[in-house]
Formats: structure tokens, sequence, C-alpha cells
């Protein structure tokens, strides 16, 4: 999760590369970025946990927005700006977000706060053995640069993302700072990147590269954001010439695509599972899905998908299918990643549930699964990891929510249900459900006799009296202090 | 109720090296409880056509009636030499086993030399000690070499898991007597008769004083399994149930608030219960003893789970069950049989793993063992076919799962080596449900060998022309004798007769 990855940035590191005078320009382009954050409780989801602050170094863009990582401000309650050099405050509002991308970009409430800051201008994207800076704030404002050097330019993990986006290695010793939670790459003191995760030990961080800004700021410019687009498939790489020969693939070139999601782009356009893809866009893939890129040389095939078009824009395939080579065409869009039964990215929405007579019922999200630690694949419900991390395989219809029983509050009425948890609910009084507000309409239009909870698991079917249900449920929300007895 | 993996820091006490009165009972002990030697050789799954790993470790036994000498499976399991010792008496005797019940973790030993016998009388084997009276071990624990002798009371007597065997839950009795590693196999004796064998207990870090032994009817239904010249394994009721505490689940299946009955809530097919038992039944008495709404029968006057009373009997026994279903009352008879279908959650003592190499490629079944020693929790679709295999009664379709569990490097597979934990689907277009379908699937199709896996990964390619050619390098490099092992004396390798049956 964004927090553990992100945390690295605090490290102590003693060594101060380069300090220099503040000039006219970094004071025009950085402001300090306060964070309040209180992520929701999944596992009582009518509460927050504990909240946190977290500081970073904004960038201030031209026209007076400020740049930020999402994970910055994230499950936030309060975003403030604050000068360098000065105390002077200001709250600000999140315009546009992308968890994916780890971006935000925010405007500050006052429209007068930023005014005389020139703001910091898009610099050209970097390649391996360039030479930037990372830039910090001392308490009092002045400027502190230190050397930094890019490792690597290529796909790479973002904290929140499966698919991976352009990401820069980078290598800096930073000194400990305040606000440091983010920090912007320049060169020659124009924007480079932004610094999202550093690790004290190797002094080697990584930075959301300025291609992936600009993509960001170009979609959030009209007001409406879109995203970056996916592809919706899983490939194979296809250097084996066994398996070259196996799936009739031309002479060299091309992956093998093992899984297309119909909804997403490419199963929209018509590729299909067993397809060779060999060309995107006209540009022509390797054995191992890298497209030959005019800055960084062989890149992998999600840069050219994820950072260079737009949702909306056309995406052209080269494909051979059973030895017969085809073009096909489509449009871009991220509906592979979005209309999903069980959503991974849930930030800043709050948790959905609905409480039964004691019995707590919620909709599977990844979060949901991620708030049982580092290791919640095997310490969560194996039927509920299960659905997650095999949804895509079993093609889940996007309308039919995950609704499952996640624990049991004790009460009159859950007497012997006590032990169960993490049973995904099929059918209450006969009636499929799709999602919570199903639930929560079935429990009301009950006025007496059963209320009959099937589940695909062991034991496999409950039962509680509504008459007693309607009785108890305004006990149990004081008992354990709900402040409601569902959210939906 | 009795499937899931019980994860329970419980450990086995043979001691790895390298109880009573000072009148008739210490006597009885000092003559007939023996030490037990043990060379073992464990089957190594990572390697499986190699020989396996030898260690040494010692145990305790004792002498009952037909000069047999009871002690733990876990002792002698694996054995390649055992012998045996009696207390002050310095010769060894070698001996072998007789009969091995992993499943309740107990073993006979036989020792040829009648001489070994002379002065032994035979402990005899009492009932269940009452809760809170005084038991004495007998056992050669870490410490020293001669005979030790702790004294504790009966703690508790429920069902627990046996560790030995992986999957088995019975009757156990916990004891607060010290019980120290080389204490397994040693008798629990208690008014001259033995009353436990002493087998597992919690590591120190976990908690104190807590020992456990095997029961008196545990080692009765082994003792009488064997009275054949064989031991079969334990039967099961195969069916998941759960308390009937919840008053409006008692009304909705009208069922009076009267405390009794369980409801079943699953049913595994091809279990003693299939066909016989559905979901929502509702069992009122088992054998004539009422059962509890949590699921309790009295036997001998001490609450115990109703699959006691199946615990209790031999495949082929009928269980009577009182069933309420649909509003009205009817009698049922099981017959009953060993639930085969989960014994891949046993741990494999003894047998030879299985396996077929192809071009470097190396197929596996699905254990207990290959999970543990080779696969780990790494690959979450293989842990989670792994977990839900009993749950969600995967045995139906595929009763031995088959794993590629690794690729040995080789010139002709250097684009196969990341491939290895996946589960195999098909080969050639062939459903592979066991392990023997593996070599006829091979063998058919054209001139290249397609594998295809769970999931969405891509298949693995070979050319059969190419694989012949290199077997004898691959062999040659990696010392493997046979290119495959898939039959195992002793093994009931075709899991029962629905194998057969589903892949018509």
């Amino acid at each position: 999760m964004n927090r553990g990855w992100m945390i690295f940035l605090f490290g102590w590191v003693t060594i101060v590369m380069a300090a220099a005078p503040a000039d006219i320009t970094s004071r025009g382009s950085l402001v300090r970025i306060r964070a309040s954050i209180q992520p929701y409780d999944q596992f009582r989801p009518w509460q927050k946990k504990a909240p946190f602050g977290l500081n970073g170094t904004g960038v201030v863009l031209p026209g007076g927005k400020v740049l930020a990582t999402a994970a910055l401000v994230e499950n936030r309650t309060e975003v403030g700006l604050e000068k360098p050099g000065s105390a002077e405050k200001c709250a600000a509002e999140v315009e546009a977000i992308d968890y994916e991308a780890n971006l935000a970009l925010l405007k500050p409430t006052d429209p007068e706060f930023l005014k005389g800051f020139a703001g910091m201008v898009m610099g050209t994207a970097l390649r391996s053995g360039d030479k930037a800076e990372v830039w910090q704030l001392e308490r009092n404002g002045e400027l502190l640069r230190n050397q930094a050097e890019i490792l690597s330019a290529g796909v790479g993990r973002y904290p929140s993302d499966e698919a991976g986006f352009l990401v820069y290695g980078v290598r800096v010793s930073l000194p400990k700072r305040d606000d440091s939670y983010m920090l912007p790459l320049v060169r020659n003191g124009q924007l480079a990147g932004i610094m999202m995760g550093y690790d004290r030990d190797s002094q080697e961080g990584s930075a959301i590269p300025v291609p992936m800004i600009e993509h960001f700021l170009k979609d959030s410019a009209d007001g409406k954001y879109e995203g970056f687009p996916t592809l919706g498939v899983s490939w194979s790489p296809l250097r084996d010439p066994n398996l070259r020969e196996e799936v009739l693939a031309p002479k060299s070139g091309g992956v093998l695509l093992t899984r297309v999601n119909p909804r997403g782009t490419a199963g929209r356009a018509g590729l299909m599972e067993g397809d060779v893809l060999l060309s995107v866009d006209g540009f022509n893939l390797d054995e191992d899905g890298n497209y030959r890129d005019a800055l960084y040389g062989p890149t992998a095939v999600g840069n050219l998908i994820r950072t260079r078009p737009t949702v909306g824009s056309p995406a052209k395939f080269h494909i051979s299918r059973r030895g017969k080579e085809m073009d096909l065409a489509g449009v871009y869009d991220r509906k592979a990643r979005e209309e999903v039964a069980i959503p991974t990215l849930q930030y800043d929405v709050p948790p959905k549930y609905v409480v039964v007579g004691g019995l707590v019922f919620q909709e599977l999200t990844g979060t949901y699964l991620q708030e049982w630690g580092d290791k919640w694949s095997e310490r969560a419900p194996q039927r509920l990891v299960q659905l997650f991390t095999f949804q895509h395989e079993k093609r889940a219809d996007p309308e039919k929510k995950v609704v499952f029983l996640s624990q049991v509050l004790p009460s009159p009425t859950t007497l012997g249900y006590l032990q169960l948890s993490g049973l995904v609910l099929e059918k209450l009084n006969g009636r499929e459900i799709h999602n919570l507000q199903e639930l929560a309409e079935t429990v009301d239009r009950a006025d007496s006799g059963d209320l009959v909870f099937e589940f695909t698991d062991d034991p496999g079917k409950l039962v509680l009296g509504a008459t007693e249900v309607r009785a108890v449920q305004e006990k149990i929300g004081k008992d354990y202090n709900l402040p409601a007895l569902r959210r939906l | 109720m009795r499937f899931g993996i019980w994860k329970l820091a419980l450990v086995l006490l043979p001691f790895f090296a390298g109880c009573g009165k000072e009148d008739g009972q210490l006597r009885e002990a000092k003559k007939n409880v023996v030490m037990i030697e043990v060379t073992a050789q464990v089957w190594d799954y990572r390697l499986p056509w190699n020989p396996g790993t030898v260690s040494s470790s010692r145990g305790a036994g004792f002498v009952i009636e037909g000069n047999r000498i009871l002690t733990n499976a876990h002792v002698v399991s694996s054995a390649r030499y055992i012998t045996v010792q009696r207390e002050a008496d310095p010769r060894k005797y070698p001996a072998k086993v007789l009969h091995v019940a992993h499943d309740c973790d107990l073993a006979l030993v036989e020792v040829q030399d009648p001489e070994f016998f002379k002065g032994t009388t035979a402990l005899p084997i009492g009932g269940i000690p009452d809760l809170e009276s005084v038991v004495s071990v007998y056992g050669f624990p870490i410490g020293g070499d001669r005979l030790s002798v702790t004294r504790g009371v009966v703690s508790r007597i429920d069902y627990n898991s046996y560790t030995h065997s992986g999957r088995e839950s019975h009757l156990a009795i916990q004891i607060d007597a010290a019980i120290n590693p080389g204490n397994s196999g040693g008798p629990v004796i208690q008014s001259d008769k033995v009353v436990g064998v002493a087998f597992q207990g919690f590591r120190g870090d976990v908690a104190q004083n807590v020992g456990y032994m095997i029961p008196t009817p545990v080692i009765r239904r082994f003792l009488k399994d064997v009275e054949d010249g064989h031991y079969d394994h334990y039967v099961d009721i195969a069916i998941r149930w759960m308390p009937l505490e919840n008053p409006a689940m008692r009304k909705y299946l009208h069922r009076p608030n009267d405390g009794l009955g369980v409801v079943v809530t699953d049913i595994f097919s091809e279990g003693s219960s299939d066909g016989v038992l559905k979901k929502e039944d509702v069992l009122l008495s088992i054998d004539g003893h009422p059962i509890e709404s949590d699921g309790s029968v009295r036997l001998d006057g001490q609450p115990v789970q109703l699959e006691e009373i199946v615990e209790r009997k031999f495949a082929g026994d009928q269980v009577e069950l009182e069933v309420w279903r649909n509003q009205s009352l009817e009698k049922v008879t099981l017959t009953l049989r060993p639930a085969e279908m989960f014994s891949m959650y046993e741990n494999l003592y003894e047998e030879a793993p299985r396996y077929v190499l192809y071009g470097g490629l190396v197929f596996q079944p699905l254990t207990s063992n290959l999970m543990g020693g080779l696969l780990g929790a790494s690959d979450l679709r293989l842990r989670q076919t792994y977990t839900l295999f009993g749950q969600d009664q995967l045995y139906r379709e595929t009763p031995e799962p088959v794993i590629l569990s690794s690729v040995l490097p080789d010139r002709l597979n250097v684009y196969l080596v990341g491939m290895a934990g996946q589960i195999v689907r098909e080969i050639n277009g062939q459903r592979i449900r066991t392990l023997a379908d593996v070599i006829p699937a091979l063998e058919s199709g054209g001139e290249r060998t397609v594998i295809r896996f769970e999931g969405d990964q891509r298949p693995a390619v070979l050319k059969k022309s190419e694989v012949d050619r290199v077997m004898p390098r691959i062999m040659a490099q990696y010392g493997i004798k046979e290119v495959s092992r898939t039959e195992v004396n002793g093994r009931r390798l075709a899991k029962g007769s629905f194998s057969g049956e589903k892949s018509k």
C-alpha cells in the first residue's frame, strides 16, 4: 500500500550533497503541503482510523495550481498550503487526482494566495545517465539542492498500480528535512519529475517522470479527468521458438495474448486470446513486449499504451491470428480497469456496510483485503482472496458486486453464529443479492417471518427472524456505538 | 467441521540426537518400557528420484501382549534400521515395523530374537482416566539416557489434531506432566495400567505444561484394526455440520428449543454420507446417543464430539442416525468408509514420491509433502487449490491435481524454467486428472507436446523428437535413474472408485 512504500522518504541521511542559496526561481515555484490524513477502517466500516499528518513539497505550476502526489493527499480530511519562508497558510482543494499514476492537482481556496509565484515550467524527459537535482526546503525557506542522477527510465510499479507506468530510478543522497513526503526533481530550473519514494539504505529513489505529469495535466485541463488508458490484456513473451511455432507466429517480434478482457480496449477492438500482438499504433513489439522508444530505447509496451494516448484516442493493432496477419482498430479506454466487480482502488471512498441484527455485510474491495496486512493473500478469507485475485479470469459481471458477511456482532439474534466471517452472500429470501442496496431493500421489505441468508460456503444458510431483527436493531446500534446501521 | 487444516504449533516428540511409584508400577514399567533408536530416511519431494536424507532419532515404546512393542508412528516412520533396548540392559536388538497407522500416530514393532522378551510381562491397557487424576509418563526424553519418569494430572479430554498425519483429529488427552522430545511412544500409566501413549506437546514458547497422549480408545481401535494383519484407514462421516443454537434457525427447521440436534451443512461426495444425508438434515441421535445442539454426545459419561462414535468403528461398519428431515423423523443408516478424497492433506511417509520427468519438466501430484517441502505458499493459485480442494470438492473434477513442480534447466527448456509451480490442466488436449494421466497424454498428440496450465499462463511447448534426444543427457546430468515413478506399493493410487467413474 502507499504508505509503506512512501515512508522511506524520511530516512536519516547526514551527508548534504550540495546546498545553494535560494534563487528567485525556486522561491516562486515551491510550496509546502500539509495534509491531514484519516483513512476509513475497513474492519469497522462505520468509523475512521486515527488521523495523522503528511507533509510534502509541492510544485507550483504557472497559473497558480499545485502539483502533488496522490499518496500525499489520499484519504485526507484537510489539505493546506504554506509558503516557504513565511507562515502564511491557505487551504487547498483537490481538483484532480489519479491514484494509479500517483498524481494530484491542488487549487488554493484563496486565488490570491500564490500571487507572485511564477511557477515551475515542465522540462524535457530525461534518460538514464542524465543529471538532475532533488529540491528540498530548509525550515527558513531556503532551498537545498541535492545532486541526483537518473539511473533508469522504464516501466515500473507505482505504489497502488498493478500494471506499471514509466518511472525514473534516481540516485540521490537526501538529508532528513521536513516536507519530504514528495519532492520535485529539477533540471535547469525546470520540472523533470516528482520523487515519490526513497530508500535511505541504497540511496535510490523513484520519480514520476514529466511525460506522466504532462499526460495527467492535459487530461485534467478540461475539468473532466479520465485517467490513463489500459489495454485489458495479459500477455506472455514469445522468445521460445517452440511456442512461436505452436501459435504460428511470424519469424520475429510480437507477444502472445493469454487473456483479453472483452470490455477493454483490446477486446473491443476485436483482439482475442491466442493472438500474437505484433504492433501497436505502428510501433513494432519485440518478443519481450518492448517497442523502440525514440528517447529511452527498448521500452515495455505498457508505456506505449498508457502514457502516449489518452482515453478516447484511436488505437491501431497489427496481429497474427493462427498465422494470418491482420489490422484491427479501436478506441483507447480504461473500462477493463474501471468496470470490475471488485474494485482495487478505494481511497477517499467510505466503505459501504449494512448491519442486520448483528450480522455485518460489506461489499468486497481490494482495499478491504489489503487491510489484512502485507500477507493479506494468506490471512484474509481464502474465498474472498480467490474472487478478487482471479476475477479477470472468471470474467465476473462488473454489475454483480460481492456482498459478504464480514463479522458478527454478538446479540440475542446472532446466538450460535458468532464464529462466522468471510462468507459470500448469494441470496436473501430467495432473491439473488448483487449489491448492498439490494440487501438493504430486501431486509426492509421483509416485515415478518424469516430472513434466510444463503452463502456460497459452509454453513450455506443462516436464518434470522425479521421481527426479532427489527426489535434488536436499535439496541445493537446503541450497544456498539454505531453512528449508523448502514452506509449505502 | 473436521477437515480444516489445523495450524497449531504442536510438535511431535521424538528426541533427535544423536512416570509411578517404586512399587509394582515402576517395576513393571522398568521391565516393559523400551528405548527405540531409529535411523530414518526421508524422501525429498524436491528431488523425488533421490533416495532421501538419513537421520537418527530416539523414542520410547512398551511391550504389550503378544510380544509386540507399541509406539508412535512418528517414532518409526520412514525407518531404515531400528534397534530396541530395554532399561538397564546394554544389548540392542534389531527390530522392524509390524504395522504403522499414520492417521492415529501408532505403530507396532516386532523383535525377532525371543531373548529380548525374557522377563517382560506386557503392560495391560486400561480405560480413560478421570480429569485431575494422577498419571505417570515413562520414556527416554532429552536430558539423559536412562528411563525417565514424570508425573502430572489429566488436564483435558478433547478432540485434537494429530500433527503427524497433518489432517486427522481424534480424541486426545492433555496432561500437565513434562513431556519432552524422546518421550514419544512411551506409556502413560495409572494404577498399573496403560492409559495412553505420550505423543505430542507444545513448544515451550507457545505453552507450558501441555502434553498430549493418545487415549486407549484410539489404541484399542488400532490393535483391533490390525488383527486381520493389515491396517486400514480411519473411517469418516464426511459431512460438515453446524451447532443448532440459534432460535430463529431452530424455528426455521421446525425444531423445539430443547437444546438437541445439529444441522448438516455439507455432505462430501464420495464420502460415507453421500446419498444418505442431505443438507439441512437435523441430526438428533447417533447410534442411540442423543446429540446436543453443540454436537456433543455422552460416551462413558464424558461429553465428546459426535464423530467419536464413528471414530471407534471400522470400514464397512454401520452407524444409525436419527434425522429430522422435512419436518418428520427418519432413521438412516450409513455404511462407513475412509474419506479417501482428502488423502491429499495427509503427510506421506515411507512412500516414495511419484513423478514423471519429461524434457527436464518434473510433474508431481499435489500432496501435503509437496506443498510443505517444495512449493510452500509462494503461488497463490496453487495454495488456493490446495486449501479449497476439500471444501470445494475439487476432487470430483481432479482427484489428484498434477503440478509442474520444477524445471531442471537444460538447453532444451531454457524458456520454460520460470514456469514451475503451475497446475497442469491438459497435455496434448487431454485433461489431466491424476498423475496416471500424464504419460499416456505425453505419448499422444503430434510432433509437438503442448502442456496447458490453469489460469492465463502461456502453454509449454516441446518438440517430441528433441525431448527423446536429450532425455539421456538430462538424466545423466541430474543423476536420475528412472524417467518416472507412478506406482507405489500400498498407496491408494486410484483414490477410490470415483476417479475412474468420473473420467468416463
